[in-house]
């Protein structure tokens, strides 16, 4: 909002230091953006939040300056004399839609003698429009005069040419679907049956509380002139402008809660500044129709609330100045409490509450203390953070980047790989980013965009995690949000199943994790694997196969998985116990076992495992697997191991190592058929 | 020759050579069992690797592996023995090759994102102050993200050009969710989930990614992250908003600073104001805070009579952007991992 200096000196006398006054603007609610020089004025921008529209005039910025100054503020009281015939004799007047404009009035000047607004008016019109709009120039005296009056009290005016209004009445209904309307800015709208339009008896004349029509305009050649005053539904109103994208200072102030007696005032104001400055004669009355369904309420502002709320006490007699300086009327009083009935301008006050910020802006926040004694509380931390923390220093530990990808994709991602949901993805009303609506029910395919964008700017070493969300539907409400481990590497299978391990190790899960084949469409169909974890679903993990590589148009090979933190989180040890080690030194001993391809690793190792006493296997590590058909026959491989042995009592000699290794192959022997070799 | 037996007497070999080199308590001792173990002529390893020659052909490649491990675990007992009876004193040869300006051996090490890094931060220092974070869904129904929050029905924020709401299962309809789904516009949606369930004292903060319609630009993006702290308590006022938030501005910036507050309007705070910290000089924004109002807390359950809070918001990617000297907001949803590289 552009306020002219000059014009503000009308009610409120600026003794002040200017930048004095637009900091204390600022620390009072209208924040100040800047002040620009127009010839012998100076327009002062301010931010003005959307719950002050009566700020939206120079009335509401000048009060609000002699409350701060505690200065005497005056503003106009307009009476135009009326001498002309009953407005309503021949003119008719009809609210079809009173949802969308509660009350409608209109008053009629005859005679008037089309010109130039007096200078001293375009002088303040041009500080407030011309500095955002270069090519500003006033258009006549009847337009410059209802523009003025909407910068100096923010209830916005229309003036229609009385001659070009067809069967002399005024309907205010919903448009026609499909209805076209010229607007004065002469672009045609296509208008729908959300929209209000003020129609002569047989067309649209004005888009309600946008714009006004081009052929109804005021021109040289009129001579009656409609003035409107109006009260339109805010929301229409936003949803009219955004719809047709026409905004003007008057859809940006219907938009708000306007003043419902600025109706009034505003269309007295314009009639007496007309018949001053282009004659004519004002009929006699008002057309009026629909009514204020609002008035304010008195409330109650108790004395003690000020402390309560704001932390400092405040003297009874200053509550009362700010209050009442701003326009509220005391109705009732006690020892503990001011009653006040708001100001019809002010909406926004309704409640103590709403009371207590104007308090509290006007007195100076400056006054509250900021080095208060806080109590001491103690603060928890989740197991969830605890376990995302260690997640986050384990994968960075082991050379991977934490990346973080946009939510929302598009939904062709959602058909290439969508393991956790078979469920359409949700979507949203409009995209977020370019072709961007559906809301990811994997973070694979955002990964794989990541590894695109990366091969395009030649980064070796693409190796990425992101800790998100995935949106899985449900049958009804909110979907299931699922926390999810998405990783990618440029290595394969093993590598990243190696990764997934390191994982479950530093958060020290020692459940069983197990693979199961899968089929995904994305990911080749042996070097892929579904995951358990404790018997749970946990996750997938592959590498992407060719057609996948090529539809994210990367040349080089590329592996994913994705796992569910919420079981990383249960499972993980967070507190992990000590347990009393071995003081004796450990054997190993190494098995070269031939075995059909058919068997596992899993189980080849469950085998070792059943097969002997815990207490004494420590460890078991896969070495190799070797394969020789022209010995061992078709479908037969080699496989190498070792195992760690070590007892808590005392050294394991070598024949009770020799034993142990003994009763492994007979376990592999019974159970898998396996031999071991040599 | 089996191999099992082959990889057995290589065993047996290691710890028999560790075992003797382990005892050498002189020079002379040292030497006498290095030439009894790896004696270029009758030293046992060459006796084993002799073996070697007899393992089955296809036994070879496993036998000359485990070999070649079995030499490395025997010498490097020597030399730890080796360095042990001489002392320091042992390393007199040089090495008129060996240039120390050549890289290490280097570790590739990942970076965490500076967006996590900033949330981090922010989460370590508001715990400091008491305050424990709570996570809660993004997707939200209308009385978490505008209803419990005082936003009416008419209020601009709801409007559909500001929020993504979700659309119907049919998706060509283009029509609204009946229930009125859609990514949360704020975080101060898990603060009302959270206030339903517990009662005051509540010393909270809530963070994660939002969602607004804006167009992606060098300050905008349409996905950022928010934190927001909600203090709920017998006696809570605006001095101790305004003293928590300096705490947190001189945590974050390590150095004393003051806080001013500016009037500003959010539904959900009355009064509300804009924070700004003093810093090099200037007032810069921190971000919107206030009293929580009263409708906020009746419609949670909380008696306002009883109860008062403060809650506050900071937008995380113009604080990490300000900290790091980051001019495109873009560049975090990007991911070029030379950017991560960068924190």
């Amino acid at each position: 909002m552009l306020v002219s200096w000059n014009w503000l000196k009308q009610y409120v006398a600026l003794d002040m230091d200017r930048e004095e006054l637009e900091n204390r603007l600022a620390m009072s609610g209208l924040n100040h953006e800047g002040t620009e020089t127009v010839f012998d004025d100076l327009a002062i921008d301010l931010e003005v939040t959307s719950n002050r529209p009566d700020c939206l005039g120079h009335i509401g910025v000048a009060r609000e300056i002699a409350v701060l100054y505690n200065l005497p503020f005056s503003i106009p009281t307009p009476a135009p004399q009326a001498t002309g015939p009953d407005v309503n004799a021949g003119f008719g007047l009809t609210i079809e839609s009173p949802e969308l404009c509660p009350r409608y009035t209109g008053r009629i000047i005859r005679g008037v003698t089309i010109g130039e607004s007096p200078a001293w008016m375009q002088e303040q019109l041009r500080t407030v429009f011309a500095p955002v709009n270069k090519d500003w120039k006033p258009v006549n005296n009847v337009v410059d005069i209802t523009n003025y009056v909407l910068m100096e009290c923010g209830q916005p005016l229309h003036a229609f040419d009385l001659a070009k209004l067809q069967g002399q009445q005024i309907i205010v209904r919903a448009a026609h679907d499909g209805e076209e309307f010229e607007a004065i800015d002469h672009h045609t709208y296509k208008l729908t049956p959300d929209m209000c339009v003020i129609a002569d008896a047989n067309r649209p004349v004005a888009i309600a509380g946008v714009m006004g029509g081009a052929d109804s305009e005021v021109s040289d050649s009129t001579v009656d002139v409609l003035i409107e005053s109006a009260a339109f539904s805010s929301m229409a109103t936003r949803a009219t402008s955004r719809a047709l994208n026409l905004h003007s200072p008057a859809s940006y102030r219907f938009e708000r809660a306007l003043d419902p007696e600025g109706i009034e005032w505003a269309a007295n104001r314009a009639c007496e500044l007309i018949l001053e400055h282009c004659g004519g004669t004002l009929d006699e009355g008002w057309l009026d129709a629909g009514a204020t369904t609002w008035s304010p309420e008195p409330v109650v502002m108790r004395l003690s609330q000020v402390e309560r709320i704001l932390g400092i006490s405040i003297d009874r007699e200053e509550v009362k100045r700010i209050l009442l300086a701003l326009g509220n009327t005391e109705t009732a009083s006690d020892d503990a409490s001011l009653t006040v009935t708001p100001p019809t301008w002010r909406r926004d006050l309704a409640r103590e509450a709403d009371l207590l910020e104007e308090i509290a802006r006007i007195y100076g926040y400056e006054k509250i203390p900021e080095d208060v004694g806080v109590p001491m509380a103690a603060s928890f931390k989740s197991d969830w953070d605890r376990v995302a923390a260690k997640l986050r220093t384990t994968m960075t530990a082991i050379g991977f980047d934490e990346s973080l990808t946009a939510s929302v994709v598009p939904n062709e991602w959602t058909q290439v790989y969508s393991p956790w949901s078979e469920k359409a993805p949700l979507r949203t009303a409009s995209p977020m980013l370019k072709g961007a609506d559906a809301l990811r029910t994997s973070l694979v395919p955002s990964l794989l965009e990541v590894r695109r964008i990366n091969q395009s700017l030649a980064n070796p070493n693409v190796e990425l995690f992101e800790t998100a969300k995935v949106y899985l539907p449900q049958d009804e409400g909110l979907p299931q949000e699922q926390w999810t481990l998405g990783i990618t590497s440029g290595q394969g299978f093993s590598h990243l199943k190696g990764v997934i391990e390191t994982v479950l190790q530093a958060l020290k899960i020692d459940g069983q994790l197990e693979v199961d084949s899968t089929s995904q469409d994305l990911l080749h169909a042996d070097y892929s694997a579904s995951l358990k974890l404790n018997g749970e679903h946990f996750g997938f993990l592959g590498e992407v196969n060719t057609a996948g590589l090529k539809s994210f148009s990367l040349r080089n090979p590329a592996t994913v998985a994705e796992i569910r933190m919420d079981l990383l989180v249960q499972h993980a040890t967070l507190i992990p116990q000590h347990s009393q080690l071995s003081n004796f030194p450990a054997t190993t001993r190494d098995l070269n076992i031939v075995l059909a391809e058919t068997v596992r690793w899993d189980a080849l190792a469950a085998t070792v495992r059943n097969a002997v006493d815990a207490s004494l296997l420590e460890d078991i590590t896969y070495q190799e697997t070797y394969r020789d058909p022209e010995r061992d026959g078709a479908d037969v491989k080699r496989v190498l191991f070792t195992v760690k042995l070590r007892r808590t009592d005392q050294t394991m000699t070598s024949e009770e190592a020799d034993a142990v290794r003994g009763q492994i192959v007979a376990a592999i022997e019974a159970e898998l058929g396996g031999k071991l070799l040599g | 020759m089996a191999l099992q037996e082959f990889l057995d007497q290589l065993d047996q070999l290691v710890s028999e050579a560790e075992t003797n080199f382990g005892a050498a308590e002189s020079t002379d001792a040292l030497e006498e069992a290095r030439i009894e173990f790896l004696g270029a002529k009758n030293g046992k390893l060459k006796a084993v690797q002799k073996l070697m020659g007899t393992v089955e052909k296809q036994d070879k490649p496993v036998a000359g592996k485990t070999f070649n491990e079995t030499k490395g675990r025997i010498e490097s007992a020597f030399e730890v023995a080796h360095a042990r009876i001489q002392g320091d004193g042992s390393d007199t040869e040089r090495d008129s090759q060996f240039d120390p300006s050549l890289p290490g051996a280097g570790f590739k090490i990942g970076r965490v994102h500076p967006i996590t890094q900033t949330i981090e931060e922010l989460k370590d220092i508001m715990g400091r102050l008491g305050f424990s974070t709570v996570d809660g869904p993004e997707i939200e129904d209308d009385w978490h993200n505008f209803v419990a929050l005082n936003i009416p029905d008419d209020h601009p924020a709801r409007d559909p050009l500001e929020n993504f709401y979700l659309a119907t299962a049919e998706a060509n309809s283009g029509e609204k969710n009946p229930v009125d789904l859609l990514l949360r516009s704020q975080t101060s949606t898990v603060q009302i989930r959270v206030m339903e369930k517990t009662k005051p004292p509540i010393r909270i903060i809530s963070l994660g990614r939002v969602y607004r319609p804006d167009t992606a630009d060098a300050t905008h993006y349409p996905m950022f992250h928010q934190i927001e702290g909600l203090m709920i308590d017998t006696n809570v006022t605006m001095a101790d908003l305004k003293s928590v938030l300096r705490l947190f501005a001189t945590s974050y910036l390590g150095d004393d600073v003051t806080i001013r507050f500016r009037p500003s309007f959010f539904p959900f705070t009355e009064p509300s104001v804009e924070a700004d910290y003093y810093w090099n000089g200037q007032w810069i924004e921190f971000g919107g805070a206030g009293m929580v109002d009263p409708n906020v807390l009746t419609a949670v359950g909380y008696d306002p009579e009883e109860v008062t809070g403060f809650a506050f918001g900071l937008g995380v990617e113009r604080l990490c952007m300000r900290r790091h000297g980051i001019t495109d907001i873009r560049e975090f949803y990007k991911n070029d991992v030379r950017f991560l590289a960068q924190f």
